[in-house]
């Protein structure tokens, strides 16, 4: 019945590993010149030895310190809000010691974490009766977020995962959900630093996408039903996931006609011929059984007797009629991977993930420019991207710092994130039993893997409206509103004072300057805020805090609790410059 | 008696603040001739949009029933077709009926809104949808007239339903007749209110939509009580949170969270004052949930000087690509009761003329089927209910049910023949919007020659 045992689909990845490599080789000549503004770039952040200097498409706004010139404390915190989960002093001191190239080389070199799907079956969680639980979803989610070692893969892997978005309780017709979307998260952990090409195609291929957008099962074309294949993956694929709604130049503004309209990037009929590729995927039943959730962490595979063995015809590609399923979707991932949007595009939403919502034209360009080459000729090595974004001058510059529009809110799940990592929150059991937080009014209004829907808890173009931030995307305030604000407050309040389910902080070395009010509010203005809540602010939380006498083991712990929760409630906090 | 929202006179408002030199943005002018502006409404009345996130089947929604129709329709999608022995309790027998013995029925999960189609506070818009202008199948596949930008996208078409706008519009049309209402409202920020989290439908040009959770605003825990003991730490997250800011952003949630306080206060002083609602609102429903706290808003429409509300409720899990037979009955058995409580409340408060609820979805879905559920389409099948209501009665033609035949543009997406436009213009006009201003709040409402419907009184 299959094309493909599991062993062929396994290579199969590896093949598709070089075939893409093939593609954007080919691909290489056009983007020539935008690689070379790239490797200027990356000469200012230290790392670049390219002697070809052209001016960039716009000169930066300010240049980083050479690399000689350690970051400053502050500096150096700014960075790790940027790139990192939280910034202990241990690591603030790493990134001064190291600089911020270094630090990334250092980050991208840790070796991965157990992955989730081994820490579910470490825990006994893959029992039959799990078949239509969603048990250890969040725990595992958690796991990672708090305890690995590698807080810039961790970042990434949640990027991705609100650019390739699934939700877990919308897995369809997928037992095992917590195992299927353990996988999918291991993709994005493994691919974190790889190729978004071969990331694309894992994901493509994953049970927990096939089943969320609903392709896992779809069929060719039945003239006697009248049945047609699913169009739902071949749609978000393009519109979310590479290309988008209309065409892009490098620097991410719109392609327009002569009458100011934006040029669509597809139409309908490649929507529907792209839904033919998508055709014959579904779960492997050669592997396991149906009681281990083997089948939802293998991938796909093709059969061939539901995959459309016709033609296929998008995006000026033509997939010959007779092609099998597996190299259909290969062709049809090379041809979005190929497509110019694919740098700008993603590079624009990786931007507003790390480091700003409003990223300047000329940054996007810069960053689209390392997406189309990486300097090596090769397409979509999001280790060179993530370099290109984190490293980028308007990242760091004292100029954008003093920019009344620069950086962004920082997502609520973290911020919470951050609290659990500078405070030490661990499981010694290694159970992590925290929950859902996406509840707007009692917890974050947001938690990994638990979107309403494919568009994330908020959208890349999303502009506030009727607000002085004008025509400036600003993604995060899409989910930022009278409830949320305040159950945010409440939620932190609570994890301040009582840890989170039953986990417990660390305070030992802030407890330390409890007596000393300024110096207390100085450290945590460092540890949370990157030292940018202004003197003002704490001036005021002095005065309060010294209200309450810390003379009293109570007393210290309430002035400690209190000054956590105001700073995280502020606004200087929330948002990350 | 309706008064119309005055714009000669909101007109003349602008004027005379903009001849005070004053350089404000549009809006912050809006705003101020908001707080300045005396109410031109006596009465009150309030839209209730109920939308419906996925894009809803509407072929399992509003079935085809006599028997010609429902094998129509079988033939189309026999794996997911409602067979018509499950219909029989939701015939639709309007007072004058279909034209060729077309009969509709309602989903089985909808069977509590049969009462209410029978007793004339429901009514039944057929294949309604997004469009720019009156839109042929000719003109269509000619590509002769705009269309809507990405049909059949969920994102752009919600927003398109919305606001007449793809993705990345800014206000929509319920948020632009909260424009023209704000002023008459004794509190501004009760104007728009979603229970549903944010939606495009209820920003305004001005108006700001204010959400409340289905058990209604969230204090703020260490205001309502001393912050760890501290009065003085209380005044200070006061004060930190709501203090002007230079950056855009915290200039932003400070203002998000200088609302959230003040209307908490408000609201819930409010709500504490009703008269506990004897309608029982089904349990284990967010929809119904949703549809309780705007009942409950209502009934506190005095105390918050409300005299016109558009209020945004929603319910996701629409997409239906699989699983439709099970899901979709699943959600309908949701919408039902829910829709029926709120009916059921609003003459429980005696407002039943004054308040008008309707649903709203992505875009209705395939005719045909891709083995287990149906896809993206485009025109649908909606409802409109409340006491003012011309009900019993159906508006627009019924579709022919085919696979690319004259009122789809293949499997069975249908072409609209009703507008969101036409549908808006309608309800607005009963809320009190007059044509001109309809005009802005519709902006493709120019494009029709038929600009009410006529399925409201009045």
């Amino acid at each position: 019945m299959q094309t493909i045992n599991p062993e062929d689909a396994a290579s199969s990845i590896e093949e598709t590993d070089k075939a893409s490599r093939k593609a954007v080789t080919q691909s290489a000549a056009p983007a020539a010149a935008q690689a070379v503004v790239a490797l200027t770039l990356s000469a200012c952040g230290g790392g670049g030895s390219s002697g070809v200097s052209p001016a960039p498409v716009v000169p930066p706004v300010d240049s980083q310190p050479p690399a000689s010139v350690a970051p400053t404390r502050a500096q150096a915190a700014r960075f790790l809000a940027q790139a990192s989960l939280s910034a202990t002093p241990a690591q603030a001191t790493e990134v001064q010691s190291l600089g911020y190239s270094a630090w990334l080389d250092s980050q991208m070199a840790i070796a991965r974490s157990s992955s989730n799907v081994a820490w579910l079956r470490s825990k006994g969680l893959a029992i039959p009766d799990n078949r239509n639980s969603q048990v250890g979803s969040e725990p595992m989610l958690w796991r990672k977020l708090l305890s690995s070692p590698d807080p810039l893969r961790q970042r990434i892997a949640l990027a991705l995962s609100e650019i390739m978005v699934i939700s877990i309780s919308g897995v369809a017709n997928t037992s095992f959900k917590q195992f299927a979307a353990g996988a999918f998260m291991d993709i994005l952990d493994a691919n974190a630093f790889g190729s978004y090409r071969t990331l694309l195609e894992q994901v493509s291929t994953s049970v927990a996408m096939g089943g969320f957008l609903t392709y896992k099962g779809s069929r060719k074309a039945d003239p006697t039903t009248g049945g047609l294949p699913d169009e739902n993956y071949a749609r978000e694929l393009m519109q979310l996931f590479t290309v988008g709604l209309v065409q892009l130049n490098l620097d991410g503004s719109a392609k327009r006609d002569a009458k100011g309209q934006a040029l669509e990037t597809y139409v309908q009929d490649d929507v529907t011929q792209l839904a033919r590729v998508f055709t014959g995927w579904d779960i492997d039943t050669s592997v396991g059984s149906a009681d281990d959730p083997i089948r939802v962490t293998s991938p796909m595979v093709n059969i061939a007797t539901r995959h459309e063995s016709g033609e296929k015809r998008f995006l000026g590609t033509v997939i010959p009629a007779g092609t099998d399923g597996v190299t259909s979707l290969r062709l049809a991932l090379d041809t979005l991977v190929a497509h110019p949007n694919m740098g700008p595009f993603i590079g624009r939403q990786l931007i507003q993930r790390l480091v700003t919502s409003q990223p300047s034209a000329s940054y996007v360009a810069r960053v689209a420019a390392v997406f189309n080459n990486n300097g090596a000729g090769v397409k979509g090595d999001l280790r060179a991207v993530i370099r290109a974004i984190l490293l980028d001058p308007e990242a760091h510059t004292e100029v954008t710092l003093a920019d009344n529009s620069f950086g962004k809110l920082r997502e609520p799940v973290l911020r919470f994130v951050q609290w659990a990592r500078t405070f030490g929150i661990t499981d010694t059991a290694d159970e992590w039993r925290i929950a859902d937080l996406s509840d707007p009014a009692t917890r974050l209004g947001q938690s990994p893997l638990r979107a309403p829907s494919v568009f994330n808890f908020f959208r890349p173009g999303y502009v506030p409206p009727n607000s002085g931030i004008g025509d400036r995307t600003a993604p995060e305030f899409q989910i930022t509103t009278e409830s949320s604000v305040a159950g945010y407050v409440n939620f932190m309040q609570g994890c301040i004072a009582n840890g989170i389910s039953g986990l417990k902080p660390d305070y030992t070395a802030v407890k330390l300057l409890v007596a000393d009010s300024a110096a207390l509010l100085a450290e945590l203005n460092f540890l949370l805020a990157a030292g940018q809540m202004s003197m003002a602010t704490m001036s005021t939380l002095k005065a309060a805090l010294e209200s309450i006498s810390a003379t009293s083991a109570t007393g210290a712990n309430n002035r400690l609790y209190a000054a956590l929760t105001l700073v995280m409630a502020s606004p200087e906090y929330i948002t990350q410059k | 008696m309706t008064t119309h929202a005055s714009r000669r006179e909101f007109l003349k408002r602008a004027a005379a603040l903009s001849v005070s030199g004053v350089a404000a943005p549009l809006a912050l002018n809006l705003a101020a001739l908001g707080e300045a502006a005396a109410a031109t409404a006596t009465d009150y009345k309030a839209l209730v949009c109920v939308f419906m996130y996925g894009g809803n089947d509407y072929a399992n929604t509003l079935v085809p029933y006599d028997s010609a129709s429902h094998a129509l329709y079988t033939a189309q999608r026999a794996p997911i077709a409602l067979p018509q022995s499950s219909l029989a309790n939701t015939i639709l027998n309007p007072t004058i009926a279909l034209a060729n013995a077309r009969q509709y029925a309602l989903a089985p999960g909808l069977d509590g809104l049969v009462p209410l189609f029978d007793a004339s506070q429901m009514a039944v818009l057929l294949n309604i949808g997004t469009l720019v202008q009156p839109t042929t199948k000719a003109q269509y596949t000619a590509k002769s007239v705009p269309l809507p930008p990405k049909l059949f996208s969920h994102n752009d078409q919600q927003s398109f339903w919305q606001s007449s706008s793809p993705e990345g519009s800014r206000s929509g049309w319920g948020g632009r007749m909260g424009d023209l209402f704000a002023a008459g409202n004794g509190n501004a920020t009760f104007t728009c209110v979603s229970a549903a989290g944010n939606a495009v439908y209820l920003s305004g040009q001005s108006a700001v939509q204010y959400q409340v959770t289905a058990n209604g605003s969230v204090p703020l825990n260490g205001l309502k009580s001393p912050l760890f003991g501290s009065t003085a730490c209380s005044d200070a997250l006061r004060a930190l949170v709501t203090a002007p800011r230079t950056h855009l952003f915290e200039a932003e949630h400070t203002r998000i969270m200088k609302r959230s306080i003040e209307a908490d206060v408000q609201l819930t002083g409010a709500l504490a004052g009703n008269t506990p609602l004897k309608t029982v609102f089904p349990s284990g429903n967010t929809l119904a949930a949703q549809l309780n706290m705007v009942a409950r808003m209502i009934a506190a429409r005095n105390t918050l000087g409300a005299k016109r509300q558009v209020f945004f409720v929603s319910i996701g899990g629409f997409d239906t690509h699989d699983n439709l037979a099970t899901d979709h009955p699943a959600l309908m058995a949701q919408v039902g009761p829910a829709l029926a409580a709120f009916q059921a409340a609003t003459t429980e408060l005696g407002v039943a003329d004054s308040v008008t609820a309707f649903t709203a979805s992505d875009f209705g879905r395939t005719l045909t089927t891709d083995g287990d559920g149906s896809d993206h389409g485009w025109g649908s099948m909606h409802f409109v209910m409340g006491g003012a209501v011309r009900g019993r009665a159906f508006y627009g033609t019924p579709p022919v049910i085919a696979n690319n035949g004259p009122n789809d543009v293949g499997q069975g997406r249908l072409l609209p023949g009703l507008s969101v436009d036409q549908f808006g213009a309608t309800l607005g006009s009963w809320f009190g919007v007059s044509d001109s201003e309809l005009l802005t709040v519709l902006p493709n409402l120019t494009n029709y020659s038929t600009r009410n419907l006529g399925f409201m009184v009045g």
